[in-house]
């Protein structure tokens, strides 16, 4: 138990604030990596209505697949940054860190939205039904579960000590139980198989969506990060600032109220 | 000199000396047991009108409901012994060590679900007419195993809860979500049992081996970190 | 900020023979400072009141003395060894009497005793419940379960339990609390008695007069300082927490 935690121990963006200059040095990067991120954006988005060939056997709607692979590539990234956050927090009771999980957490769980989403929409064109128990519709309805009941529980704790520890061990069983939840919907007969076979013009489509993607996940929970930073400096500065007279007062009423 | 396995079968068998002299966990558990098998058989009606039994597949949808309610319930109600009058701080100011307290923990959770399974599985098959009679050893293995796997996670966050509001339902909607992978294998494992020459799926047993070893490994990692007097 | 306080202990905070010695000792529970940069050092076989008002961090302070709860910051030594890291080979030597009895109230007095004896991988758990219980005067209720008891009896069950392990250090959140006047009198002589076993003893309390009465030294945990006393003069070691002692001072010599 050698660890020297601290309380608004600074995660590595902030010390980095530190100065004025590199405030709006980093103002402006922020910027430019969401115009990166918008452009990119716009720029798959033409691509996959100019470019990308449309698929013969489904048609058009074959075109959420671009979208439905990156998202849920990025989404398990964002759930293994909650695990190491989690197993951080865990090592160095930082706080930072269970701030760097809360960031991470949200994001997973939007993007498991969104690959519950796509994978319905998908199973709509291909099988003709919003919702089959089909292995792959199973595990991403699970992910989504795991995640959304992190984000959930974490506002029903008010010790924000007990709230962190709790959720570090949620963050760490739930990523663990990813391969699991993976291996064992496999066993559930899949009656609707679907296997894609992709032209090179769409793999190259494919690829193209990863960088955007990422990089939009990325930014979000940076920006979740800065904002969970800033708000508990704000909630720590509330408590710690109280003028000393009143302790005087508290100790003096020590001797005069058993 | 009292080792570290001495000291986890002491504090087993405290738990339970506790548990008999007032029998507080296993009558409400088995209660609630009871009251959702009840439910579940009001709404599905009587098998003997229509005259079909249930399948297999049902047949562990009604179970696992009735272990799982009941477990979280138990997984509360034995941590709330340690927190009366903090006798877990007592505990915790002698030299055990914290994983053997989560061992111990976890033992007589699984006791006392033992319990409830005993009691809950003839009812409901007395009530929903399943066909469990000829894959009974499978349905064991399924069900120790299940067992052992939820009961850590639900141990491991009993603790972590137990000074906080956080109880009732919400205990229940941390444990379920981590617990979806027991859920589906067993089902699953289940269902083709239930098959016409069914036997019992290897990949799903090695599944809930995996899901035992990786809760258990965790409960035992992260056990002292979550106790908090 | 607390670095340069020159304590009034004639043993040096980091001495082997201080029974307990905390340095820089920060604790912040849900982002509020509860403990801010402590430094003290308690001398082996005194008797030491903490003195402080409700939520001034009195039984933090004793929770992470008994290895309960880590501290944010800072050093803790018992017996000249680090509580992080000998925890659990610190713990026979420290007893432990907290707001609660500590004890499962299903159980009888005994069974609780002998059950956290066992714990504490003591021999002949039996005869040594049984001799603690007759001390306390419960000899004739140790078979009854703990719940049965009185606040006065479950209170002397209590320490029973806390002297289980023939502590070095006894540590007592409020241990008068609640008590009525004769039990808080045997109390007093308890305690007394233990001191004169050469036991150190560390116990909060809300009325200073019974404190400096009892104490050798005592000791204020106000919003961040300690601030020592002893035998009824004061003795401040901090400029800037001048004005919090002289209010305890005031409120000593009203009585």
């Amino acid at each position: 138990m050698n660890r020297t935690p601290t309380l608004t121990g600074h995660g590595p963006w902030n010390a980095r604030w530190g100065t004025v200059g590199m405030q709006r040095l980093s103002a402006h990067l922020v910027r430019a990596y969401w115009l990166v991120t918008a452009a990119l954006f716009v720029a798959v988005i033409l691509m996959l209505v100019l470019y990308t060939p449309v698929d013969r056997g489904m048609g058009p709607v074959q075109k959420i697949f671009y979208l439905h692979l990156p998202v849920a590539i990025s989404g398990f990234l964002a759930a293994f940054v909650v695990f190491i956050a989690s197993v951080g927090y865990l090592w160095s009771r930082s706080m930072w860190w269970d701030d760097l999980a809360a960031a991470a957490g949200k994001v997973a769980v939007l993007y498991c939205a969104v690959i519950l989403l796509t994978g319905m929409f998908w199973g709509r064109s291909a099988w003709g039904v919003w919702w089959t128990w089909s292995p792959r519709l199973t595990f991403s309805l699970v992910l989504f579960l795991l995640y959304a009941v992190y984000v959930l529980i974490r506002p029903t704790i008010d010790s924000a000590e007990r709230r962190a520890v709790i959720c570090a061990v949620y963050g760490i069983i739930a990523f663990l139980d990813v391969p699991l939840v993976y291996l064992s919907v496999r066993l559930i007969p899949d009656i609707h198989p679907s296997s894609i076979s992709l032209e090179p013009a769409m793999r190259l489509s494919l690829l193209a969506w990863f960088p955007p993607v990422v990089m939009l996940m990325a930014g979000m929970i940076g920006t979740r990060y800065a904002l969970n930073r800033r708000l508990r400096s704000a909630e720590a500065g509330r408590f710690s600032e109280a003028p000393s007279a009143g302790a005087a007062i508290r100790v003096s009423a020590a001797g005069g109220h058993p | 000199m009292t080792t570290t396995l001495g000291r986890i079968m002491l504090l087993v068998a405290k738990d339970l000396r506790i548990e008999a002299r007032g029998r507080q966990t296993i009558a409400i558990v088995l209660v609630l047991g009871i009251l959702i098998i009840v439910v579940l058989g009001i709404g599905f009606g009587s098998p003997g009108s229509s005259g079909q039994p249930v399948t297999g597949f049902q047949a562990t949808a009604i179970l696992w409901v009735a272990y799982f309610f009941g477990g979280v319930l138990c997984f509360e109600k034995t941590m709330d012994v340690e927190r009366r009058d903090d006798a877990l701080a007592g505990l915790l100011m002698t030299p055990v060590d914290r994983g053997a307290i989560y061992v111990a923990k976890l033992l007589t959770n699984l006791t006392l679900i033992a319990g409830l399974t005993i009691v809950i599985t003839p009812l409901a098959v007395m009530f929903f007419r399943f066909d469990l009679a000829g894959h009974a050893g499978a349905f064991v293995a399924i069900l120790a195993l299940g067992m052992v796997g939820f009961a850590a996670i639900g141990t491991l966050f009993a603790a972590a809860a137990s000074s906080t509001r956080l109880q009732g339902g919400l205990l229940a909607m941390l444990v379920f979500p981590l617990c979806l992978p027991v859920v589906i294998v067993s089902t699953q494992m289940m269902r083709e049992l239930f098959l016409p020459g069914g036997q019992l799926s290897m990949p799903g047993l090695a599944l809930l081996a995996g899901f035992d070893l990786m809760a258990l490994t965790v409960g035992w990692l992260v056990f002292e970190q979550v106790l908090e007097p | 900020m607390a670095s340069a306080s020159t304590g009034p202990h004639p043993v040096p905070a980091d001495a082997p023979a201080a029974a307990v010695s905390v340095q820089g000792l920060r604790k912040v529970i849900n982002d509020r400072v509860v403990l801010n940069d402590l430094d003290f050092a308690i001398p082996r076989g005194s008797m030491f009141a903490l003195l402080g008002a409700n939520g001034a961090g009195k039984s933090t302070l004793l929770k992470i003395l008994a290895g309960l709860m880590p501290p944010t910051g800072g050093r803790v030594h018992l017996f000249g060894a680090p509580l992080a890291g000998h925890a659990a080979d610190l713990r026979s030597r420290i007893g432990f009497l907290g707001h609660n009895a500590m004890l499962y109230r299903e159980l009888s007095a005994r069974e609780n005793l002998v059950f956290f004896g066992r714990m504490h991988g003591l021999a002949d758990v039996g005869r040594r419940a049984e001799d603690l219980l007759e001390q306390l005067g419960l000899a004739d209720r140790m078979h009854d379960p703990v719940k049965a008891f009185s606040r006065g009896m479950l209170q002397r069950a209590a320490i029973a339990r806390a002297l289980l392990c023939d502590p070095e250090l006894l540590l007592a959140d409020e241990p008068f609390t609640g008590l009525d006047a004769p039990s808080a009198r045997t109390l007093e002589a308890l305690l007394r008695s233990l001191h004169a076993q050469g036991r150190t003893i560390v116990f909060t309390n809300h009325d200073v007069a019974q404190s400096i009465a009892l104490a050798t030294s005592v000791d204020a945990v106000g919003h961040g300082g300690v601030f020592v006393l002893g035998h009824g003069r004061l003795i401040i070691n901090q400029h800037a927490r001048l004005l919090d002692a002289a209010m305890v001072h005031l409120e000593m010599s009203d009585r």
